[in-house]
């Protein structure tokens, strides 16, 4: 496990079970394309974002975004969305209502976790508009951090090999 | 731990307590052959007549997804990381083993960690899961899935309808957007020799009672029978045993006869479908599967952001609308 910086917290087995428990009983909606496995889901945080690109694809919407961390700063962020179109769809957020919420330009509030081997990749969890609508479904999971403006959010840093990482 | 418990939110407590009381926690009630480790007692209480031989309609595992009942034994159980074939599976061949080594799947539980050592009860295919940038699992490439694999998924979250005719029956699968025939017109298993292998080979079908009992064969080996990684080789027979035990349940139990991959035949866990009556199956009020395709292009884009997840790939996560 990659030792984890950012602010003081440790990761909990307990989250981990609880928060896989939850995601089981989301059933297909969060059925995610492996991917899970790739971010900290037991730490999660919370940001205001700039939108600057959503895809409304298969197997897993992916946005990009930009996050304001003070004097003027930028971040430039990429992401999967934990839930799908196909259920997206049945919860009423369509490809024209969803992309139409997350419009280039759009402020939203977004619940991550950032991906295990670092960097400004994160899954999205949650999406909220600046009314605090919901925005596409998804699931905040335990713990989530208000980390607004902090550079990097919840960063995972540290040597361990990511699984299958040395295989290749 | 204790601050991560606290603020626990409580909608994700409520979920997880729905999940412990939505999991069967007993032994199926010795359904089929093997039995694996099926499902609790049926949640169906509807007592109306209905025709146990028609199979039609659309089939979800997660009803509750519809505004409909819960149906817990329509999941697998707890003691599975996931869904999956499931069921106890046989010892492998030297030619088995050498290609489960080979695949690298994503599922499951996490390689290498306490868990995956803490488990050791179940098989170690379950417990073998690296991140998708490093796993070879063929779904990434929206290559095609395969009958056990289809069947497996099918209903836990992208549904899957029954089309039944006097003489066949087909199956069409939300997600890949796929489908399979099962011929009941009397002809034999074909000799798979005669034909090119199919992802999902070839299938006839005969009712042993309210039982329809499938054989299937003509593989092409390069699917793997579940997300797991779990191999199969173009010598293979799936055998099935489909009931409708009550008006609004389907039921399936898989037997895997693989003697060049699996030492003995491997016998499913049960599966269980709710069914879903087509107004609730709709959006803006047209009815029925979604075009859930996996797309070649639509999985690139998406790969390059699972690749910079993993640290890898750090361009090309642009593109799409």
């Amino acid at each position: 496990m990659k030792r984890l910086t950012g602010m003081s917290r440790r990761s909990s087995g307990r989250a981990r079970v609880l928060l896989a428990a939850v995601l089981i009983a989301a059933g297909g909606a969060f059925a995610h394309h492996g991917s899970a496995i790739s971010y900290d889901t037991a730490n999660l945080w919370t940001t205001w974002a700039t939108v600057t690109q959503f895809n409304y694809l298969n197997p897993h919407p992916t946005m990009t975004f930009d996050r304001m961390v003070g004097d003027g700063e930028v971040e430039h962020w990429v992401a999967e969305i934990l839930s799908n179109p196909s259920t997206m769809a049945r919860q009423g957020w369509t490809r024209k209502r969803t992309v139409d919420a997350l419009a280039p330009g759009t402020r939203v509030k977004l619940s991550l976790g950032t991906s295990r081997a670092g960097g400004f990749s994160a899954i999205v969890m949650r999406m909220e508009n600046e009314a605090g609508e919901a925005i596409g479904g998804g699931f905040a999971g335990p713990g989530a951090t208000d980390l607004d403006g902090v550079p990097g959010g919840l960063q995972p840093t540290g040597d361990a090999v990511l699984p299958g990482e040395e295989a290749n | 731990m204790k601050s991560v418990l606290v603020a626990l939110t409580g909608g994700a407590l409520l979920l997880a307590a729905l999940t412990v009381a939505a999991q069967p926690q007993l032994p199926g009630a010795g359904f089929g052959r093997g039995g694996g480790r099926g499902g609790s007692g049926p949640s169906d209480t509807d007592t109306r007549e209905y025709d146990k031989r028609d199979f039609s309609g659309l089939w979800s595992r997660s009803p509750d997804q519809y505004q409909l009942t819960p149906c817990p034994e329509c999941r697998d159980p707890a003691t599975w990381p996931g869904y999956g074939f499931f069921g106890e599976t046989p010892p492998l061949t030297e030619e088995g083993q050498r290609r489960f080594d080979e695949n690298r799947p994503s599922r499951g539980i996490e390689l290498g960690t306490p868990e995956a050592a803490r488990r050791a009860e179940i098989h170690a295919g379950y417990r073998r899961a690296v991140l998708p940038a490093f796993g070879n699992d063929p779904e990434m490439r929206c290559e095609p899935l395969g009958l056990a694999r289809l069947i497996t998924f099918a209903g836990i979250g992208a549904a899957m309808e029954i089309v039944q005719t006097s003489d066949r029956m087909v199956q069409l699968f939300e997600w890949t957007w796929d489908f399979r025939d099962i011929w009941m017109d009397g002809r034999g298993i074909p000799n798979v020799e005669d034909y090119l292998p199919r992802f999902n080979g070839y299938s006839v079908g005969r009712w042993e009672g309210d039982t329809l009992v499938v054989t299937s064969t003509g593989f092409d080996d390069r699917q793997w029978l579940d997300q797991y990684g779990f191999p199969i080789s173009d010598q293979a027979v799936l055998e099935e045993r489909w009931e409708r035990p009550s008006p609004n349940r389907l039921r399936v139990q898989l037997r895997l006869i693989d003697p060049a991959i699996y030492t003995a035949p491997w016998d499913s866990s049960p599966k269980v479908w709710a069914l879903i009556p087509k107004e609730k199956m709709a959006i803006g009020g047209w009815s029925g599967i979604l075009e859930d395709r996996c797309v070649p292009s639509d999985e690139s884009l998406f790969n390059t952001f699972r690749d910079r997840a993993a640290g890898v790939g750090e361009e090309g996560a642009a593109g799409g609308e």
